[in-house]
């Protein structure tokens, strides 16, 4: 009988044990494919959240990220300087600004305007409607025309915060030509989006020509487009998406990579030590068999072989049962992080890589070999007449 | 009561000029800050908004602080200058705009007596139009610190589930290498009842043994945790805290669960009769 065969039949013959090996196992797998897909999940996602529109170029004041860093003052003449540039083929200047509007019983509802300004297309997915072109046009996302009870065709009071302090400026009736996905809005985020005439009207006139960041499409090779931002406006900064989401990886999100390292080691080794635990036990519970086999004949290695492939057996379904385990854990998962306020709405912690999967089934192969070393030296080192003789007199 | 966020700004070192050279107002700087630009309490420092370090003020560093641990900046180096409100301003102010007319992000107010926060928010709210004013504890969403609980939470259950699992196999194992004494207990004349005793009374001590030691490792590892990511991330903040409510939550988890499958594997050898548990 070949070791696998003869492996299959010890575990079959003890079937609660070997249920309960297996279910263990695949719980501590799932645990640990969810692990893997949180480590890079969120760059890997971030980065389609980058790419998902043809801006490829993100030009800001300072290398803060955007949102959070002061901003590119004279906003239009600069996105108009950016987009002469020959490596340029559109831009466009993007602005938050803090709006607000009455909600349930006149309590105040904060939201984010998103003013924009250029030629590159806008950040946004029209669902319905059309994209706002007046100055008195703007889309809402589905959280908002929620939030605010609106659709196309509403018109909306906005009062936003202006740059300096004339906040008792009335509210600026605004008509909703379009609902639309909005790829900046954060999650649990209200956001409109117009043009950045609709933030000047609202401010009653007054200058508000600054922008978070301007977005730039390329003729060409991003980073030379980036290298030729660079050069023109020395007092910007200028970055690829590639090199954003280096910038990213550096700053920010570290907290979950490495509570995935983390617990990444704690499950490997739990799951190690347990089988190792279960084998061991095993192994010991059946000492006369094994030196009954062995003084029929089989051999040593044929043996270790035996406990070896009964480790894999159970690591082996345990990993597979982990894999659909893992998955809807990992939307269970997914489901309660993107509650975290401050990220973009459609960032997503756990992201199915081809890597991720790969690694999870060598750190089980790994954790099947480690687990059954112990095992197998136990077997390797029985004294085959001491423990037969003592079998007996037991 | 709090309006939005208290201001807090970071503006450019531009150089550091000699002490006393001229009056300057105090500021304080954080401890990351002091340590990247090698500043000492005492020194006069300039400050400038532009990057050329046009318009420069003076100020002298009146103290080092530690800043806020804020897990949402976590691997950010918070290189912090606080000042006093008005210098902020006066250093920030655009110049097409009056003294006196710059926004702020908010205010926050003390009241005398905290049960009135609500009312009191209503009625600034009413007085002054445009204004967004709520109690504090509605203002600041409990968002990262809630969401990272239940996280935690989750992984927490899974990991119990895991555990529990392998526990149930570990015991079927264990009460099965003692099938012999049991049935020998049983030929003996020892009831079921006073045999199940004896098993629950053993793996409440062995549970509460475990969970003695887990919570020892626990304790050992928490100082190790804390120690390396406070150096990985240059921070204060606390990563794992042992509170007593959590290792009271995990000792009556994990007593319980320790003598129950002790129990429930041990149910199905009971069962038999002592002789089939003699093998004869």
């Amino acid at each position: 009988m070949k070791a696998v065969g003869f492996a299959w039949r010890s575990l079959v013959r003890q079937p609660a044990r070997t249920t309960l090996g297996v279910l263990g196992v695949a719980a501590v797998g799932a645990l640990l494919f969810d692990m893997l897909l949180l480590s890079h999940g969120l760059i890997v996602s971030m980065g389609d959240l980058l790419n998902r529109r043809s801006y490829d170029v993100r030009v800001t004041s300072t290398a803060a990220l955007p949102r959070s860093g002061p901003l590119v003052r004279q906003a239009a003449a600069t996105t108009g300087a950016i987009e002469r540039l020959p490596e340029v083929r559109a831009a466009l200047a993007i602005r938050f600004a803090d709006a607000r509007f009455d909600g349930r019983d006149n309590l105040p509802l904060a939201a984010t305007f998103e003013g924009i300004t250029g030629t590159a297309e806008p950040p946004w997915s029209v669902r319905r409607g059309r994209d706002p072109h007046g100055m008195d046009e703007v889309v809402v996302s589905e959280s908002a025309a929620q939030a605010l009870a609106v659709d196309v065709g509403s018109t909306l009071p906005l009062s936003v915060r202006c740059r300096v302090a004339d906040e008792a400026l009335p509210p600026l009736p605004v008509r909703v030509t379009g609902v639309a996905d909005l790829t900046f809005e954060l999650s649990g985020e209200i956001t409109i989006g117009g043009p950045l005439a609709v933030l000047e009207q609202a401010c009653g006139g007054t200058d508000q020509d600054e922008a978070d960041m301007i977005l730039v499409v390329s003729a060409g090779d991003p980073r030379r487009t980036a290298a030729a931002i660079r050069s023109a406006r020395p007092d910007l900064q200028a970055v690829t998406n590639q090199e954003m989401l280096v910038r990213i990886q550096d700053t920010g999100f570290t907290y979950f990579r490495q509570i995935s390292s983390v617990l990444t080691t704690v499950t490997v080794t739990f799951s190690a030590l347990l089988i190792t635990v279960l084998l061991t036990v095993s192994v010991n519970q059946r000492l006369g068999e094994i030196a009954a086999l062995r003084a029929l004949g089989f051999s040593r290695g044929r043996m270790i072989a035996d406990v070896l492939v009964e480790s894999s057996l159970i690591v082996g379904l345990g990993a597979v049962l982990s894999l659909p385990l893992g998955w809807a854990l990992a939307l269970g998962l997914d489901d309660i992080l993107r509650r975290m306020p401050g990220l973009p709405a459609q960032l997503h912690f756990f992201v199915y890589q081809a890597d991720a999967l790969l690694l999870h089934l060598a750190l089980m192969a790994a954790t099947a070999l480690l687990a059954a070393l112990y095992p197998m030296r136990i077997v390797a080192t029985l004294p085959i007449a001491a423990t037969l003789r003592a079998e007996v007199i037991g | 009561m709090r309006v939005r966020w208290p201001i807090l700004l970071t503006v450019l070192l531009v150089s550091i000029a000699p002490a006393n050279a001229q009056s300057s107002t105090d500021i304080l700087i954080s401890r990351q800050l002091a340590d990247a630009e090698h500043l000492q309490l005492g020194v006069t420092i300039k400050l400038a908004t532009a990057a050329d370090g046009s318009d420069a003020r003076e100020f002298r560093i009146a103290g080092i602080y530690e800043p806020t641990p804020d897990p949402q900046r976590l691997g950010q180096v918070p290189r912090e200058v606080r000042l006093h409100l008005p210098d902020l301003l006066a250093l920030t102010r655009p110049r097409d705009v009056l003294a006196g007319a710059e926004p702020i992000e908010g205010i926050n107010v003390r009241l005398k007596n905290a049960a009135d926060a609500r009312d009191f928010a209503k009625a600034v709210q009413a007085a002054m139009p445009g204004v967004l004013a709520m109690p504090a504890a509605e203002s600041t969403p409990a968002g990262p610190f809630k969401v990272l609980e239940q996280f935690h939470l989750a992984i927490a259950t899974v990991t119990i589930l895991a555990a529990t699992v392998f526990l149930l196999a570990l015991t079927i194992m264990l009460v099965d290498e003692r099938r012999e004494t049991v049935g020998v207990l049983r030929l003996i004349g020892l009831p079921v009842r006073r045999i199940l005793t004896q098993i629950l009374l053993e793996g409440l001590l062995v549970a509460t043994v475990g969970a003695i030691v887990g919570l020892v490792l626990a304790l050992l590892s928490e100082q190790l945790i804390n120690r390396f990511f406070q150096w990985r991330y240059d921070t204060a903040l606390v990563f794992v805290r042992v509170s007593p409510q959590v290792a009271a939550m995990c000792v009556s988890i994990a007593v319980p669960l320790g003598a129950t499958a002790i129990v429930c594997a041990s149910w199905a050898l009971l069962r038999r009769s002592g002789l089939r548990l003699v093998r004869r």
